[in-house]
């Protein structure tokens, strides 16, 4: 199993993808079932953003270790119209596009570690992890 | 056979045997590039001298109580001794990298799945060194200080060895509590049955995110496997339930009813009851009934059962 | 990817074979849509046992072919949520409000049959 997995993400059949390599590579990992649909379920959530909002973009899938532990880290990348008020997006409830408005605060609370980078005009990266227990 | 090479693999992993770490190791003993020359310098004593110092080595193990678990069996002896003489001869060809080191973590898994006693263990180092020590100043007669020297650094990669094995040792002991605490993580969270479609959950104790989680999953496995519409799920003994708490099992009710069964909460204090409202926890979602008995009747009841009694035995007549 | 939609008495019945994209996913919704009309059902049963994963667009989704089962006079029930769906779901903070849920086809079957006769409800 590789050690870095790249997801083109430029139309919704790639969402699927992505959430499909993500869960092998957790599986490779060591995540049990359960942590392994958690992991699936955010890459779903940020690759559809991706689609929604920035039409294309990637998901780059990295095994990673620490000092006693191996984890899975994800960064869905995009050159999208950025996020003007990060803040406001990571509120549950928040929408632009009539959605539910749980993906991103949603894919955060089913993460370990969770990063939003984003500024209007300059794309948007989202930086998530997730540690075997 | 296959089981222990994985073993083997997964522990190489764990440990990190990389080639960095080996140098650390070396580093700990504080063995040097004249070391090296002087080991060699043993190495035709040593070799002419492998099976008795082998001997040495298990025989003063024979005489212990606490070796027993691995000096009883007999399989597992041949292959230590046929292990412990290819690692003697290894000791002295002066080139110690990873497969060296693989090598000394396959003996000290060995010693591990007997149950080897460490002081026993180490007891027997020392048995040997001695042994071997005798050996080198006999044949350094004519230069004892030469001998002494030389004998020294041997005791150097005799102690690297005697930490990649301390180590092993200490790792499975390691896995063996986790995989204990893991056990009792899951009787701590039993999900019974008590009739057909009916769950009961008793949780006691302290509830944190991590315990939450896995009642939770526990939970809706069970309401799987044993394809139930109710689930009642008793608080009484839980230690305090504050808001995240009062969260965590409105998570697991949510759950619950993504797979069709209604989780009826018992247990909940008057006290704790206010206290949540207080904090703006929604209790109207849940179904909650004061006792443990009162829940089970009305999940009894929901489920379509009638509770019949009938006049006891001692009473029937002929 | 079509969804087999078959009708059993007076009720439809989509069973999800495997990972659908957002537009299935919406294909489906219109023709159930259409098909609660046409053939006057009065209860429609979603099988997601197949899926691994259902995300926010998915539930929103699911919502939406409800709702409009609704309108058109039919009860949806969905069934099969795996466990760990059921947990990333509720840790998702997504909670199928209003609409049924059951184990699997036999309970949702069971389930639409106590309501159109008046019986109890036990979920949802």
């Amino acid at each position: 199993m590789p050690d870095e997995v790249r997801v083109p993400v430029e139309c919704e059949t790639d969402i699927v993808v992505a959430r499909q390599k993500g869960r092998e590579l957790a599986a490779a990992s060591g995540f049990r079932r359960t942590e392994q649909t958690l992991i699936a379920t955010a890459i779903s959530e940020v690759a559809r953003n991706i689609v929604v909002y920035a039409q294309r973009g990637e998901i780059v899938l990295c095994a990673i270790e620490s000092k006693e532990r191996r984890g899975l880290k994800i960064v869905a990348r995009d050159q999208g119209p950025g996020i003007a008020d990060p803040e406001l997006a990571m509120r549950d409830g928040y929408s632009t596009t009539n959605s539910l408005g749980v993906g991103l605060p949603g894919a955060r609370r089913l993460m370990d570690e969770f990063e939003l980078e984003s500024k209007p005009g300059q794309g948007t990266t989202v930086t998530m992890c997730k540690w075997v227990r | 056979m296959a089981d222990r090479q994985v073993a083997e693999r997964n522990l190489m992993a764990e440990m990190q045997i990389t080639d960095a770490n080996i140098e650390r190791r070396k580093k700990m003993v504080g063995l040097t590039a004249a070391d090296l020359s002087r080991i060699s310098g043993l190495k035709e004593i040593v070799l002419a001298h492998v099976d008795e110092s082998t001997a040495t080595f298990f025989e003063f193990l024979a005489g212990l109580e606490e070796a027993k678990g691995l000096v009883s069996k007999r399989d597992l002896m041949e292959r230590a001794r046929q292990l412990k003489s290819e690692h003697l001869a290894a000791m002295v060809q002066a080139h110690y990298d990873r497969h060296y080191v693989e090598q000394r973590i396959v003996l000290g898994l060995l010693y591990s799945e007997a149950g080897l006693d460490t002081r026993a263990f180490l007891g027997a180092c020392h048995a040997l060194l001695k042994n071997t020590g005798m050996t080198s100043m006999k044949h350094f007669e004519r230069s004892p200080l030469e001998g002494f020297e030389s004998f020294m650094s041997l005791k150097k990669i005799a102690f690297f060895d005697i930490g990649v094995i301390m180590d092993v040792l200490v790792f499975e002991r390691e896995r063996v509590i986790r995989q204990q605490q893991e056990a009792i993580r899951e009787l701590s969270t039993p999900v019974l049955q008590i009739r057909d479609r009916l769950l009961l959950l008793p949780i006691i104790g302290v509830i944190d995110t991590n315990r939450a989680r896995l009642i939770t999953e526990s939970l809706l496995r069970a309401i799987r496997d044993n394809r139930a519409k109710m689930v009642v799920m008793d608080v009484t003994g839980v230690a305090s339930i504050d808001s995240r708490v009062a969260n965590h099992l409105l998570q697991t009710v949510s759950a619950a009813r993504l797979m069709g069964a209604l989780v009826i909460v018992t247990g909940v204090s008057s006290e704790v009851a206010q206290s949540l409202v207080a904090l703006g926890i929604e209790l109207t979602k849940v179904n909650t009934v004061g006792d443990l008995q009162g829940g089970v009747e009305e999940a009894e009841r929901l489920l379509g059962y009638r509770v019949v009694q009938t006049p006891p035995a001692a009473a029937q007549s002929s | 990817m079509p969804v087999p939609i078959l009708k059993q008495g007076d009720v439809l019945i989509a069973s999800i074979q495997a990972a659908l994209t957002d537009h299935d996913l919406l294909t489906l919704r219109d023709e159930l849509a259409d098909r609660v009309g046409r053939l006057r059902a009065h209860g429609v049963i979603v099988d997601v046992t197949a899926l691994d994963v259902l995300d926010s667009f998915a539930t929103r989704t699911l919502l939406g072919i409800a709702y409009t089962a609704r309108l058109r006079g039919a009860e949806t029930v969905v069934v099969g949520i795996q466990p760990e769906v059921a947990f990333a779901m509720v840790q998702l903070g997504l909670s199928l409000e209003g609409v049924a849920t059951a184990l699997d086809l036999e309970e949702g079957l069971e389930l639409l049959r106590a309501r159109s006769q008046g019986g109890r409800d036990h979920a949802g």
